[in-house]
């Protein structure tokens, strides 16, 4: 049964960036309505966040900013500056909404956080769950209408075609519990779907299954609709203790005295970054435990010097963390947690997605995205203060045009045709089952991409994937709403995934995570560019562009040289 | 694979957690208990101990 819904904006994804978007867009007199896989303020990322809000303060130098995130060459650094004070003014909003901050008198504790050369972490009392809870009350509060378990398989437009030449006027989705189908019309759309990543089984590990919240459907909608992706090359990859798919942490965790060492207790950080150790930038700390996992070291988190008073701390300020442990079995005061990563996938280090202008515009008219759904309109990536400030300028904008435009009425044929698509699965004769199909997708990332790629190997997997998709992806079977979810997300992984591997392939050169054998040179000379991806009828279409000289408050040096995995003597060429 | 363990008799039936369950794992059961009806999803995230108010589901990971 189709149920047909009209709204002024719609915001689909329900984490930090999608709640201060659609506040946003509420107080500029919109009807909102935000629609969520799972449930509002449990889902995605923010709420499993670490209980950390990393934001501008008020007299915080804005040189350590630039510096202290690393944030290298290809980060819009004037835009970084724009957004700090919008950092603090959500701040501040949140803590009016009753995110419980720890407090010291009524100064909110800050600490250090990796790549910072100064304080700038803010901690929760309660943590992500807490703060997730109570900006879902400030943002219902506000009007902001809310439909949960609504997956949203794609995006309608004015021309009724996929990729557009008109513009986004809304989406089509399904509950994934009573299966009841909807087509939502909007004035303006704002995606505030979140990363992708795709965990897949270590040897031993009983990681094997994909989180149905991580699989990248809003960046594989936004693509198909027409929209502009970038950085996905960049996009980097996670850490996350073996065994476990749900546990950050590490910017509360390497201030408080945790240590990462290899199997035989060395602190291997040593080979990486000696001045900084565990303190360095976001980005060589998860490649240096990668590499360490890759070359057999087995690296684990050693907590055992953590003070009883930060442990009690952290307890609170990361609880499903610290609860996490626990699950494993683990006693951290006693035992190291050994550590695991995934590659492909945009959770980690930068912002990979749609590319969006500094109002949250993508390049499809009526189609606004922020948080990490987007390419963070070049900003740093990964970090709750850098969602919220992406979702809340494109909430703004999407209010604003959603004020002046007069949308088309629904395109009724394409209505009907993803009506059939969304179902089709349910009723697939042969039915080709999700769990192996999802299995060899992840076997297929792990061999042949990994963590040092090599052009050759990127080659064969993008070919496997294609045929993949066109053998298998594309005829899988779903028994109920809940399992044609986690199809759609499958469906919309492989999308990702190919031109991530073609965006891969595209990069010549070797830069903060993204590693590549045959061309291991960080090139400031040639590839200070952003590698552009979009859907041009049948089939993607590829280029690069250069980053406009504004971006840099501190100018780029046209350098080139080794990247520091091919410096370092022995070990880093035995990796694959 | 992660999972959740419901004591039965702490358990109320007042579907938070399955109101909350990121990837949709839970429903209650005949008897209003929870329970897990898609296992094979349950990204072991903590999030139904933490909504719990009843102490009722501990999250197990390995």
């Amino acid at each position: 049964m189709l149920k047909e819904i009209d709204t002024d904006v719609l915001v689909i994804g329900g984490g930090i960036a999608g709640a201060f978007a659609a506040y946003r867009a509420r107080a500029s007199g919109a009807r909102v309505l935000l629609v969520d896989r799972s449930y509002f303020g449990r889902s995605g990322c923010s709420a499993l966040a670490s209980g950390v809000y990393p934001s501008y303060m008020p007299g915080d130098k804005v040189e350590d900013w630039i510096n202290g995130l690393g944030a290298g060459p290809l980060v819009n650094q004037a835009l970084l500056v724009k957004s700090l004070p919008v950092m603090y003014e959500h701040l501040m909003t949140m803590d009016r909404w009753g995110v419980k901050w720890l407090k010291e008198g009524k100064q909110i504790v800050r600490m250090g956080a990796p790549g910072r050369t100064f304080k700038n972490g803010v901690w929760m009392t309660e943590g992500g769950p807490q703060m997730m809870m109570a900006v879902r009350a400030g943002v219902l509060e506000s009007g902001v209408e809310v439909l949960n378990r609504v997956a949203v398989t794609q995006l309608l437009t004015s021309d009724g075609k996929l990729p557009t030449e008109g513009q986004v006027i809304g989406a089509t989705g399904f509950n994934v519990r009573s299966g009841e189908i909807y087509a939502i019309h909007a004035k303006a759309t704002v995606m505030c779907t979140g990363p992708y990543k795709f965990p897949y089984p270590w040897p031993g590990s009983t990681l094997g299954y994909m989180p149905v919240d991580l699989s990248g459907d809003g960046i594989a909608m936004m693509l198909q609709a027409g929209a502009e992706l970038s950085r996905l090359e960049l996009g980097g990859i996670n850490l996350n203790p073996d065994n476990l798919l749900c546990a950050p942490g590490l910017e509360s965790l390497m201030p408080s005295g945790a240590k990462f060492v290899d199997k035989n207790g060395r602190r291997f950080l040593a080979d990486y970054d000696p001045k900084r150790m565990e303190m360095t930038s976001r980005a060589l700390l998860y490649f240096a435990v990668a590499h360490q996992k890759e070359s057999g070291k087995i690296p684990s988190m050693d907590l055992r010097e953590i003070s009883f008073e930060r442990l009690e701390l952290l307890k609170k300020a990361i609880p499903i963390v610290i609860s996490s442990y626990e699950g494993l079995g683990l006693d951290i005061t006693k035992e190291t947690v050994p550590y695991s990563y995934q590659v492909a996938g945009t959770a980690g280090i930068f912002g990979a997605g749609a590319r969006i202008s500094e109002r949250g515009e993508t390049s499809v008219p009526g189609l606004f995205a922020g948080g990490t759904c987007t390419d963070l309109a070049y900003l740093p990536g990964g970090h709750l203060p850098f969602c919220s400030v992406t979702g809340h300028w494109a909430g703004e904008t999407a209010g604003a045009y959603s004020a002046e435009a007069q949308p088309d009425p629904l395109v009724p044929r394409q209505v009907e045709q993803a009506l059939r698509d969304i179902e089709a699965p349910l009723k697939r004769p042969d039915r080709v089952r999700y769990a192996p199909v999802h299995r060899r997708l992840g076997e297929l990332v792990m061999e042949k991409v990994g963590l040092v790629l090599r052009g050759d190997r990127l080659q064969t997997a993008l070919d496997e994937l294609l045929a993949l998709r066109d053998d298998e992806v594309s005829r899988l079977y779903a028994r109920d709403p809940h399992e044609l979810a986690k199809v759609w997300g499958l469906m919309h992984y492989t999308r990702v995934l190919e031109a991530t591997l073609r965006a891969y392939l595209y990069r010549t050169e070797s830069r903060v995570a993204f590693i590549r054998e045959d061309y291991p040179v960080i090139d400031n000379v040639n590839w200070v560019k952003m590698v552009i991806v979009q859907k041009h009828k049948g089939s993607l279409k590829l280029w690069d562009e250069p980053l406009p000289e504004s971006f840099h408050v501190v100018p780029v040096r046209p350098t080139q040289h080794m990247h520091l995995v091919f410096r370092q003597s022995e070990g880093a060429h035995a990796v694959r | 694979m992660p999972y959740v363990e419901v004591n039965r008799a702490a358990c109320t039936g007042c579907g938070v957690c399955v109101e909350t369950c990121p990837p949709d794992v839970l429903r209650l059961d005949q008897e209003n208990k929870a329970f897990m009806a898609y296992p094979e999803d349950c990204q072991g995230c903590f999030v139904c101990q933490w909504d719990c108010k009843f102490a009722a589901l501990k999250v197990h990971v390995r």
